[in-house]
C-alpha cells in the first residue's frame, strides 16, 4: 500500500514537473517518493530479473549507454537511469516512472552509480554484474578522499551476493585491488599500449594478463580510436584479436568500451563478441559527451583527471581558428570547490607535441586560438588559462553562458570546442534546446 | 636570480589543487626574469641547509600523512626545516602541511602524532568537517580560499594567528582565528588554490625568499594582475 502511494506521489510529481517545464524529473519524484517508502527501490528492483551497476569517477554515463545500445540489439527491454541523475533519488525516480503495476516487463536494470550511492543502493539492487570503471579525485567536498572512497566499495562489496560477477578496471590499482574483496567471480579488463593508472602511487609495474585488453591502440583524431580486443577466455582463440572501432575519440572511452564488451560477454554468452562490437559504429554518446554539433563539440568536464583526459583528445586537433568555450560553475552538482582546476593539466592544451601519427603535417601552436571563460566562476577559469601559460589577451571572460555561445559562435571560423562543467552543460542544453538546435536532453534516448 | 622551491613530499601531500601555488610562485617569478626550478622534498630525498629558498608544504590524505609525519621526524628533515625558518626562509603550509608543522595531531583513535614543533599550535581530529568558501583579514589584506578538514587546531599563548576569519571556520570554527605565523613561515587551511588568487601573499613569499638568498632589500617588478584580482573580489562578493 505505502509502496503504492510513493509510487503515486512519485509519478504527480513528475507530470508537474513537465507540465510547468522545469526540468526533466529526474530526481524530486524520487526524492518525495522515497520519503513515503524508504524501500521503494529494493521493492521495484526485486521485478526485474537482472541489474548490472556501474561505477566509477569517470565513464559512468558511457559504458552504460554503450551497455544499453548492446542489450536493445539483444532485444532486451532495458531500464536504466540515463540522464546521469546517479543518486539514490535518480533510481528511484527512473524506477517509478517506467513501471506499470503490478507487472513489469523489464528484463535488465542497468544503473549507474556514484561513488557514494554504490554504497546505499547496490546492496538494494542486489546486481547480477558490478563494473568498476575507475577512481579519480573527484568533488572531494562531498565523497572524501579517495583512500576511504575504495575502503567503503571494498566493505559494500563484502555484502553482495556471490553469485555476482565483479569487473574491474586492472590498470587502476585502487580499483584492481577490489577483487580482494569479493570471494565471487572477478574479471579485469586494460589497455595495453596507453595506461591511465589513477591515483595510487604504489601502482604494480609488471604486466599481467588481462580478461579484456585492448591492444593496438590506433587514435583518429576527433573521430574515434581502434583496438584490437584480446579476451582469452571469451574470444575463440587465446591469439585471436577481434578488431573494434569506436566512434568516440580518447583513450578514456576506450575502458568505456571494455567495460560495456565485458558486461556483455556476461549477459549474453550465447553471443559473439563481434556480433555487438560491430554495432559500435552506430553508437551515439550522451548529450554533453562528446556530443557533436554542427559547429562545433561539447566535451563535459568535470574533475582533474577527466578533464586532463579531454585535453589530451583534442589538444592534437585544435586548430589556430579553433575557439574554446569553456565554464565553470560551482553548484552542488559540480562540486563547491573549484580548486580542482589546479590539479588539472591545462598546460597540456598548449603542448603542440607532433604526433606520430601525423608526421610530416606541422602542428601549429594553438596559442592564436580564441579562450571565452564563462560560469559563475569565470574568473577563476580564466586566471587558471592564464598560469597555463595563454595569452592574457586572448582570454575572453562573459559569465553568462548564453552570451558566452554567442560570442564564441560570431564570426567563428574553425571548430568550437565547448567544455562545461555538470551544470553548464545541463544550462547549455538549455540553450541549444531554446535556440532549435537541439531537443530536450531528457527526451533523447 | 634564481629560486629553489622545496615542494615538501609533494608526491604525497597535494590534494585539492595544492599544486597551484607552486604553478603560481614558478609563474610570477618567470614573468619577471626570475629562474626558478621545484624540487619533490619527499621520502627518499636529502635534505641540507641552504637546498631551498622556499619551501611549500600542501595537504593529504590521512595514510599518507602519516608516513610523512614519521619521516620528517626520522630523517630529520624537520629539524632541518625547522632551523632553515629560524634564519627567514619562508614556507607556505596548508591544511596537513600546517598541521605537521604544529606540535601535535591527536587523532580520535591511537596515539599523538608528534609534529615539527615550528608552529606554537597543536591539532585535534574533531567530527563534523569544515567545508566551504573562507575570507579571512590578514596583513596581507583580505585573503580568499576554500577549506576543508575535520582537525581543529588551537594556537597557545604567544603564537600569532595568519589573520582573523570574516566568513568560514578557520582553525577550529570557534575563536575566529585562521592560521599562523611565525617568522617568515605560514600555515594555514585555505586551499582554493590560495596564492594564484592571492596574488600579494605569493610575491611576499617571492620577496622574502629572494631578500633572504641574496642579504639585500628586493623590490619586485609589478606584474598586470588584473585577473588574479578579479577572483579575488569576486570570491569577496560572493562569499564575504
Amino acid at each position: 500500500m505505502r509502496l503504492l502511494l510513493a509510487i503515486l506521489v512519485g509519478k504527480i510529481i513528475a507530470q508537474l514537473i513537465r507540465f510547468l517545464k522545469i526540468g526533466g524529473g529526474s530526481a524530486a519524484p524520487g526524492l518525495y517518493a522515497l520519503k513515503i517508502d524508504p524501500d521503494l527501490v529494493e521493492k521495484l528492483a526485486s521485478r526485474i530479473p537482472k541489474h548490472v551497476i556501474i561505477t566509477g569517477t569517470n565513464g559512468k554515463t558511457t559504458t552504460s549507454r554503450i551497455l544499453a545500445h548492446f542489450a536493445k540489439m539483444s532485444g532486451l527491454k532495458i531500464i536504466r537511469n540515463h540522464t546521469g541523475s546517479n543518486l539514490e533519488r535518480g533510481i528511484a525516480s527512473t524506477l517509478i516512472s517506467s513501471f506499470q503495476l503490478p507487472v513489469s516487463n523489464f528484463q535488465l536494470g542497468i544503473w549507474e552509480l556514484d561513488e557514494a550511492a554504490f554504497n546505499t543502493v547496490a546492496p538494494k539492487l542486489k546486481p547480477d554484474i558490478v563494473v568498476f570503471l575507475n577512481v579519480f579525485r573527484d568533488q572531494l567536498d562531498r565523497y572524501g578522499e579517495v583512500d576511504s572512497v575504495v575502503k567503503r566499495w571494498c566493505n559494500t562489496l563484502k555484502m553482495l551476493n556471490l553469485q555476482a560477477t565483479v569487473l574491474v578496471n586492472g590498470d587502476d590499482a585502487n580499483c584492481a585491488k577490489l577483487t580482494k574483496c569479493f570471494k565471487g567471480k572477478t574479471l579485469k579488463f586494460g589497455v595495453r599500449d596507453y595506461k591511465i593508472v589513477g591515483e595510487s602511487i604504489q601502482h604494480q609495474k609488471e604486466q599481467e594478463n588481462f580478461d579484456f585488453e585492448a591492444k593496438n591502440v590506433k587514435l583518429n583524431g576527433l573521430k574515434g580510436s581502434f583496438f584490437h580486443l584480446q579476451s582469452p577466455s571469451f574470444l575463440a582463440s587465446r591469439s585471436e584479436h577481434l578488431p573494434v572501432a569506436l566512434p568516440l575519440p580518447g583513450i578514456y572511452h576506450i575502458y568505456d568500451a571494455l567495460a560495456a564488451i565485458a558486461c556483455a560477454t556476461q549477459l549474453f554468452p550465447d553471443t559473439l563478441i563481434h556480433r555487438y562490437t560491430d554495432t559500435l559504429k552506430n553508437f551515439k554518446p550522451a548529450f554533453g559527451r562528446v556530443e557533436r554539433l554542427e559547429f562545433g563539440s561539447i566535451f563535459l568536464i568535470k574533475n582533474p583527471a577527466g578533464a586532463t583526459q579531454v585535453f589530451e583528445t583534442i589538444a592534437p586537433n585544435l586548430k589556430p581558428n579553433d575557439r574554446l568555450l569553456m565554464a565553470l560553475n560551482d553548484n552542488l552538482a559540480d562540486g563547491t570547490d573549484v580548486s580542482w582546476i589546479w590539479d588539472a593539466n591545462f598546460e597540456v592544451l598548449l603542448r603542440h607535441k607532433k604526433s606520430s601519427k601525423s608526421a610530416g603535417v606541422k602542428v601549429k601552436t594553438p596559442q592564436g586560438c580564441t579562450l571565452i571563460a564563462s560560469g559563475n566562476r569565470a574568473y577563476d577559469l580564466a586566471n587558471r588559462l592564464k598560469y597555463a601559460g595563454f595569452n592574457p589577451e586572448l582570454i575572453n571572460v562573459q559569465k553568462d553562458l548564453s552570451k558566452a555561445l554567442q560570442e564564441a559562435r560570431d564570426g567563428l571560423n574553425g571548430h568550437l570546442f565547448i567544455l562545461p562543467t555538470y551544470t553548464a552543460m545541463l544550462e547549455l542544453q538549455g540553450i541549444l534546446t531554446k535556440s532549435g538546435i537541439k531537443k530536450n536532453y531528457w527526451e533523447e534516448v | 636570480m634564481k629560486l629553489t622551491i622545496g615542494y615538501l613530499y609533494g608526491d604525497l601531500m597535494n590534494i585539492y589543487g595544492d599544486t597551484g601555488n607552486i604553478i603560481a610562485l614558478k609563474k610570477r617569478c618567470e614573468w619577471r626574469g626570475i629562474e626558478v626550478v621545484d624540487k619533490n622534498i619527499s621520502i627518499a630525498t636529502l635534505l641540507s641547509k641552504g637546498d631551498c629558498d622556499l619551501f611549500f608544504f600542501g595537504g593529504g590524505q590521512d595514510q599518507q600523512q602519516e608516513v610523512v609525519a614519521k619521516d620528517l621526524v626520522k630523517s630529520a628533515k624537520g629539524k632541518v626545516i625547522t632551523s632553515e625558518i629560524e634564519r627567514g626562509v619562508p614556507l607556505l603550509s596548508i591544511c596537513g602541511g600546517y598541521q605537521l608543522l604544529g606540535e601535535y595531531y591527536k587523532p580520535h583513535k591511537g596515539p599523538k602524532l608528534p609534529g615539527v614543533e615550528l608552529f606554537g599550535a597543536y591539532t585535534v581530529a574533531g567530527d563534523k568537517r569544515m567545508i566551504g568558501n573562507i575570507t579571512t583579514e590578514s596583513m596581507f589584506g583580505k585573503l580568499v580560499g576554500f577549506e576543508n578538514h575535520s582537525g581543529k587546531t588551537y594556537l597557545k599563548k604567544g603564537s600569532t594567528p595568519l589573520g582573523m576569519v570574516i566568513k568560514g571556520f578557520g582553525n577550529n570554527g570557534e575563536d575566529k582565528t585562521e592560521g599562523c605565523i611565525y617568522k617568515n613561515a605560514i600555515g594555514c587551511y585555505m586551499h582554493g588554490s590560495l596564492l594564484p588568487k592571492n596574488p600579494r601573499l605569493a610575491d611576499w613569499l617571492i620577496k622574502k625568499a629572494l631578500e633572504v638568498k641574496y642579504g639585500k632589500n628586493i623590490e619586485l617588478k609589478p606584474l598586470d594582475d588584473t585577473f588574479e584580482l578579479q577572483v579575488h573580489q569576486s570570491a569577496i562578493r560572493r562569499f564575504g
